[in-house]
């Protein structure tokens, strides 16, 4: 069986501009999307991209703790939502007539409008990257562009999200760029410990609003 | 030996836990002990000496002094810490005796006891700056008291959540900031970027305008006394962190543009809050604009530059709490005899159902509005009189701003105690009011507590002459 070190090598070759446009792709689609299964499996492949850039940053042991952080985060929210979707089947999406279905799929004038927003948040991180670039000999300009992209894309997902689930996924993407930015800057063990409790109590949090919500019977966009 | 530092982070944790198991049946009692263990550690840490250990139950010795190192970061527990110590306490002990008559069921008691222990430890952790995190932890922990049992996703919770996440890259990057200063003291351009960015967190922290939204929220959408925990005793450990951390980085306090930026930021906060808290129809939105003026004064009161500003700040401070937690007491009995609700229109009338609530909710607005006979006016009026000398307009708006929140309270008042107009309705109000005697002997507690602040000045006024003493960033 692969040990953990052989696995990150095979994959090593994604731990640069690769990440950084998986990263963008992922938390785009945080933006855009508002179905729950699609949410969650982008929060997912978020965290593996962000995993891969810290990999270069702090130990490979600390990054994928980190990592597994994320996705036991992604954990809870994909129970909350089967949750909160089992406590509403009869008024959301299962029970919309077939023929509504599709309409889901289509992209709607909200999505037109977030994903014009991911467009110019990415430019905008760019820019940022060119113009105000973090020290180069901590942060290499991939990495630059990465943290500068979860931070601007996290704080759009805030701004537009509905409900408290989109809040939460917003605040995730926030902090998992500051802390790709952090960890170079202050690598002690209780600083990353204290973060990964962070984030799991911003996600236990918002998991608990979603359910809240679910249980008052408001449909709530996931 | 027991640490200081160790006994105040540790116990509330562990009473939480109990009181969080004992809820469920003896709710009474859960409330009863958790103001029991909010008292006992405000006495401990007013009357415990620092520099010897003393004895305790079964022979253990207590040392309040003694520096704690955990997780690499110590715990350092100093006299300036003493005043902030008991004010978290024993402010949060009147809050859990009048949520025991108001808001028995609710998980403010664990949560709140939680709360307490993560805030002590933001106030003992050195350095400084990691204290962001137990404040974002604590944040994190206070969605689950503030949203509403039995109802939907309430905003006050996640807008406080979100406001206080983005505050936390700026004040752990300082860090990183003032390290490379202290190697590099020629760049003081670090000393220019670690200056806005702590400003610019605090802002977010504090809810200076345009970062407020938060502070309506969390009064307006939410369990008003969890509301209240987080404005009066959460925000109040936050401006004990903004003077501890002008204390070690005297540098702040000595910028050029300190005084003039805090002020103006304090002024624009008291004039939103005077404009909008009349307008509101809502009572929560009222408390939640009155807690924003108020906020608004003590930073005017900071801006001044001076050591008796410090000490009109921490006058703010301890008597924040008797205003805040009276008037959401007060929501809270009048919301839970109307199925949630709190705008003006569906309260018309309900004062004659629920007097003890209206009272409550009447002094506290006072208090919020720094009018005579109540908490408040012990500070508003000592800082309009230091003003008035230097800066007599700032001290008009704040005298307006007083009358602006009356007006808001007069309109709600005049809503709760309509009295029907036909004989018919008149046979729904109950002769006796549906509140216990017990309700009434608390509420009469705090109420006398309030005026008597209020009327006797001279007691509260020193010990916030004293503990100002401690900071110095003024004095260099």
């Amino acid at each position: 069986m692969p040990t953990l070190v052989e696995l990150v090598e095979r994959v090593s070759f994604l731990a640069a501009m690769p990440a950084v446009a998986g990263i963008l792709v992922t938390a785009g689609l945080l933006v855009v999307n508002r179905e729950w299964r699609l949410s969650v499996i982008a929060l997912t492949v978020q965290y593996f991209f962000v995993a891969l850039l810290l990999t270069r940053q702090i130990r490979l042991e600390l990054a994928a703790v980190k990592g597994l952080i994320g996705w036991l985060i992604c954990m809870v929210f994909y129970m909350t939502e089967r949750q909160a979707s089992v406590l509403q089947q009869p008024t959301v999406d299962d029970g919309a007539p077939p023929a509504q279905r599709w309409r889901r799929w289509v992209m709607s004038a909200r999505s037109s409008f977030s994903l014009l927003a991911v467009f110019l948040v990415a430019v905008a991180a760019y820019a940022g990257t060119l113009r105000f670039p973090l020290p180069e000999a901590l942060f290499p300009g991939d990495i630059t562009l990465a943290c500068y992209l979860l931070a601007g894309l996290g704080l759009l997902q805030i701004g537009l999200g509905e409900s408290p689930v989109q809040v939460g996924f917003g605040l995730l993407t926030f902090l998992s760029g500051f802390d790709l930015g952090y960890v170079a800057l202050e690598p002690s063990l209780a600083v990353a410990g204290l973060l990964g409790a962070v984030s799991l109590l911003i996600t236990l949090a918002a998991a608990y609003l979603r359910t809240a919500q679910a249980t008052a019977g408001e449909g709530g966009v996931p | 030996m027991i640490a200081g530092p160790l006994l105040l982070l540790i116990l509330p944790l562990a009473m939480g836990g109990i009181v969080y198991i004992l809820r469920r049946w003896l709710f009474p009692l859960s409330a009863l002990l958790s103001a029991g263990t909010a008292v006992l550690l405000g006495i401990a840490v007013v009357t415990l000496p620092l520099d010897q250990p003393v004895s305790a139950w079964g022979g253990r010795q207590i040392a309040m002094g003694e520096t704690v190192t955990l997780l690499g970061r110590e715990l350092v527990f100093e006299q300036s810490d003493r005043m902030a110590m008991a004010f978290l306490f024993f402010a949060a002990a009147g809050l859990f005796l009048l949520a025991w008559r108001f808001a028995p069921k609710t998980l403010l008691f664990p949560i709140g006891l939680g709360l307490l222990s993560l805030l002590c430890g933001a106030l003992l952790i050195r350095p400084l700056i990691y204290s962001i995190l137990l404040i974002e932890i604590a944040a994190a922990l206070s969605v689950f008291a503030l949203q509403v049992e039995g109802q939907g996703a309430t905003r006050g919770g996640i807008r406080y959540l979100t406001f206080t996440t983005l505050a936390l890259p700026g004040i752990l990057v300082t860090h990183w900031l003032l390290e490379r200063y202290a190697v590099t003291p020629d760049a003081t351009e670090l000393l220019d970027q670690a200056s806005v960015l702590l400003a610019i967190s605090f802002a977010l922290l504090l809810g200076v305008v345009p970062f407020h939204t938060w502070v309506i929220s969390v009064a307006d959408d939410s369990v008003p006394l969890a509301g209240a925990f987080v404005l009066a005793i959460g925000n109040g450990a936050v401006w004990f962190l903004l003077l501890d951390f002008l204390e070690a980085y005297p540098w702040l306090g000595s910028h050029p543009l300190f005084g003039s930026l805090v002020s103006a930021a304090g002024l624009v906060m008291v004039i939103v809050g005077a404009i909008f808290t009349p307008t509101q129809r809502r009572f929560g939105g009222l408390m939640g604009y009155a807690a924003l003026l108020d906020s608004g004064a003590a930073l005017i009161a900071l801006g001044m530059n001076s050591q008796l500003g410090v000490a009109l700040v921490l006058l703010s401070l301890s008597v924040r709490p008797f205003g805040l937690i009276l008037l959401a007491a007060g929501l809270s009995g009048l919301r839970a005899r109307n199925g949630g609700a709190n705008d003006l229109d569906s309260l018309r009338g309900l004062g004659w159902q629920a007097p003890w609530s209206t009272v409550a909710l009447v002094f506290g607005s006072l208090s919020m509005a720094g009018l005579p006979v109540s908490a408040g006016f012990a500070w508003r009026w000592a800082l309009c009189r230091t003003l008035a000398p230097s800066d007599l307009g700032t001290a008009l708006v704040l005298l307006l701003a007083g009358l602006s929140v009356m007006a808001g309270v007069w309109r709600g008042l005049s809503s709760l105690l309509m009295r029907p107009r036909s004989a018919e309705d008149r046979s729904v109000i109950p002769m006796e009011p549906s509140e216990g005697w017990l309700t009434a002997v608390v509420v009469v507690v705090a109420v006398a507590a309030s005026v008597g602040v209020g009327l006797f000045p001279q007691y509260v006024a020193p010990l916030a002459d004293r503990l100002a003493a401690a900071y110095t960033f003024f004095l260099n």
